[in-house]
């Protein structure tokens, strides 16, 4: 026997009168209210339940470690590097692009940011390794002082320069093309000024020299 | 005929539930076992009742309590520590969500219960009150005598003709009416009587309420999806950029990552504090101004505005409110090689004694040969009481800092991070004995050729909260619709009227009976006796009257 709904639908009576008193005067009608609720219920809670747990599997990322913090990114799913113009350290000015056809790692790092102290021993090592191999490191200093910076460099043997992001505006602009979520976070850029790997955590030797390794195809 | 006296259930209420939900185990009433079907519908039934909906919402009180003990993934430090202090512990913690309490699977199933449990409960009651506010009264009873309210008079009309009357009154005076028609059971009783109702809005009112309750789920749904809430410390002269790594706290609703933040940027021009000067509330805050400039896009044209407490300002769907304010000693420190190791404002926090007498940290990672700290206290207006610096005014009138300087080892390379505004003094030695005291320009020189640091000045900062919630709006409508209906379902009653002639000898009696449900006000009585007196009146001249206003 049909439901009052479906023959309210079939002999297009509006839905509100068939749910209306007389309707719901009778079990069936009573019945018909509570299957629409179910309906509408276990509708809200597939959305939320596909919300909760979508947004998973993007293809073309490759995780080189259990906690997804290092990445490649396949050729063809590069996100392009937003090009950005600033001063370094020195003063010199400096532009991204005038780093094109050359594979950079780009390192978002802070005087003050105890992980960043944590993996400089280990950036100036890989830079050191690679600089025959004509990789370029960049530095990107973040929410930092002068003088810190400078003394931070000093102190680290950093070779490679850094431009100054006091306000952060390079990380803002990067943050739209990856998932930047703090201060570190170290990026390779190909030589066509794309992003092919990132480490989105305090980087190690081994992270780096694996990120570097398929991008440059030179062993570490 | 429906009598009015005993009813099977109340008959004003039309959410009352006239059936009792089968139970599993009794006897469905086809005779048959219990099947899926009837379990079903008894969880549904379970689900949607009041008890479990108490049962979820108590539960998920009780789920949030190791959301805020145990230190959470949108502080990653604070968990890593956790792990290194209770290695036992820790990854069987890790195993129940309990790191992540908001986004565990076992949270989400209470809420999602819950909201189920609420909308399972409302959306039916919502169809009965639509339908409850669209039905006839009843049927006039026979003995309107016994009603909690009658009245009864003579008059010369027949009885059709005094009902009709009657009829027009209570028409007049906004009632709903049902007549006995040919349609009726008994044709006798035609033109004999009237039934009359009003209070109709009351069941509009609890519709509205019912469904403001819906919109305001919904709402909350909204906020806590798309919404997101962030933190950030701007010091005077300072931009920053609505980005992840920017900002000092960072949580965002369920379906909000980083990307989704407005890329605005933000820098505190100025901020200016007036505080009461004299009298018993001196050194309360008498105004705040933070003037800014902002772009809502890298590189977009830049905007000034204002911002006080409680007057946010909005960018880009967020809005931005000024929630602290303070003083960041600017410090210069020099190393024992002479070289400038440190050199910026340092934000320090007031502390509770008052007056913004505010404690920070200088943390000099980079000094040679040795790391160097400082604990520090800013005193706006210092005051020497008894040997002690108090702070007796919250503006900077003499503004001094004491300082204890450390060496040795911050422990900050080895990649665990530590609050900014504390100092780990457990690898430092301390190197002055007192705190020293420093005014504007001064400096002191730490001992054994360690170096120098001077007090340089100080500059305000600023405390914003960036919040961005898509149903604040919409949960503030339903709010006021849900009070509205709610006031309406209060203070509307529903009562009937009904009216009832016989033919007698020499003329017709007229009874008229009344009953009003949550008659609190008790002005029903009062109600009943004008209406009554009204139609006797009108029955007598013979004629309908006008109707009246109500």
């Amino acid at each position: 026997m049909p439901s009052p709904v479906l023959k309210a639908l079939s002999s297009r009576v509006p839905l509100a009168r068939a749910l209306s008193s007389r309707a719901l005067s009778s079990r069936a009608g009573r019945r018909t209210v509570i299957l629409a609720a179910a309906v509408l219920t276990a509708a809200l809670l597939a959305v939320a339940l596909v919300a909760t747990f979508a947004g998973g599997g993007s293809s073309g990322v490759t995780y080189l470690d259990r906690n997804d913090t290092a990445v490649l990114y396949a050729s063809g799913h590069r996100p392009l590097a937003p090009e950005f113009s600033s001063t370094t350290l020195a003063g010199a000015p400096m532009r991204l692009s005038s780093y094109r056809g050359k594979v950079v790692v780009l390192n978002f790092w802070g005087s003050w940011c105890d992980p960043c102290r944590a993996e400089a021993p280990a950036l100036a090592a890989v830079a050191r390794h690679y600089q025959s191999a004509g990789v370029s490191f960049l530095g990107v200093d973040e929410r930092d002082s002068q003088a810190s910076a400078e003394a931070f460099i000093r102190n680290f043997g950093v070779t490679y320069p850094s431009v100054s992001d006091p306000s952060q505006v390079i990380a803002l602009d990067f943050s739209a093309v990856v998932p930047l979520a703090g201060t570190p976070t170290t990026l390779v850029i190909d030589p066509s000024g794309r992003i092919a790997g990132a480490v989105f955590q305090s980087a190690t030797y081994s992270e780096l020299t694996a990120i570097l390794t398929k991008v440059t195809g030179k062993g570490g | 005929m429906t009598d009015v006296r005993a009813p099977e259930t109340d008959p004003f209420d039309p959410a009352a539930e006239p059936d009792a939900p089968p139970r599993p185990g009794a006897a469905s009433p086809a005779g048959g076992g219990f099947g899926l079907a009837d379990w079903l519908k008894w969880a549904w039934r379970q689900l949607t009742s009041m008890r479990i909906a108490l049962v979820l919402l108590f539960l998920l009180a009780l789920g949030s309590v190791p959301g805020s003990m145990l230190p959470q993934a949108n502080n990653p430090s604070a968990v890593q520590q956790y792990f290194a202090s209770h290695p036992a512990l820790a990854p069987w913690l890790n195993h129940l969500g309990l790191f992540n309490v908001f986004a565990a699977p076992w949270f989400a199933a209470i809420y999602l219960l819950l909201f189920a449990s609420l909308v399972g409960c409302v959306v039916p009651r919502t169809f009965r009150l639509a339908g409850s506010a669209r039905t006839l009264p009843p049927r006039a009873p026979r003995h309107l005598a016994r009603l909690p309210r009658s009245a009864e008079y003579a008059t010369p009309l027949p009885p059709a003709e005094a009902v009709e009357v009657a009829a027009g009154v209570l028409a007049g005076h906004g009632f709903r009416l049902r007549r006995a028609d040919s349609a009726s059971p008994e044709p006798a009783d035609a033109g004999t009587w009237v039934s009359a109702e009003k209070g109709y809005l009351r069941e509009a009112g609890n519709l509205l309420f019912h469904l403001a309750l819906l919109g305001v789920l919904v709402s909350v749904a909204l906020g806590g999806l798309f919404g997101y809430k962030a933190d950030r410390l701007l010091v005077q002269g300072t931009t920053f950029a609505d980005t992840a790594s920017a900002l000092d706290e960072f949580h965002p609703g369920r379906l909000v990552t980083a990307a989704d933040l407005g890329p605005f940027t933000i820098t505190l021009n100025r901020f200016d504090a007036s505080y009461i000067a004299s009298g018993p509330q001196r050194g309360q805050p008498s105004a705040f101004d933070a003037q800014v400039s902002y772009t809502e896009q890298p590189g977009g044209p830049a905007r000034t505005g204002h911002l006080a407490v409680n007057r946010p300002l909005s960018i880009d769907g967020a809005k931005v409110y000024l929630i602290g304010h303070g003083y960041a000693p600017q410090f210069t420190v020099t190393d024992a090689r002479g070289q400038v190791v440190y050199n910026a404002p340092t934000p320090f926090i007031a502390g509770p004694s008052g007056n913004l007498l505010s404690e920070g940290v200088v943390k000099v990672p980079d000094a040679q040969p040795e790391q160097l700290g400082f604990t520090g206290v800013f005193v706006p207006t210092a005051v020497d009481i008894g040997g002690t610096l108090e702070s007796v005014f919250p503006a900077a009138d003499n503004p001094v800092v004491s300082l204890i300087a450390y060496a040795g080892n911050l422990g900050m390379d080895n990649g665990v991070p530590q609050s900014v505004y504390q100092l780990d003094t457990g690898g430092m030695r301390r190197l002055t004995a007192t705190p020293q005291i420093l005014q504007p320009g001064q400096s002191l020189k730490l001992p054994g050729g360690r170096g120098t640091i001077t007090f340089t000045g100080y500059v305000p900062w600023v405390s914003l909260a960036i919040t961005h919630d898509p149903g604040q709006l919409p949960a503030l409508i339903c709010g006021i619709a849900a009070l509205g209906g709610l006031l309406l379902s209060f203070m509307i009653r529903r009562r009937r009227v009904f009216v009832r002639a016989r033919a007698d000898e020499g003329g017709t009696t007229v009874q008229v009976g009344g009953l009003a449900r949550t008659d609190a006000s008790g002005g029903f009585e009062a109600e009943f006796a004008s209406l009554a007196a009204e139609l006797r009146t009108a029955c007598q001249q013979g004629r309908h009257p006008q109707p009246e206003g109500e």
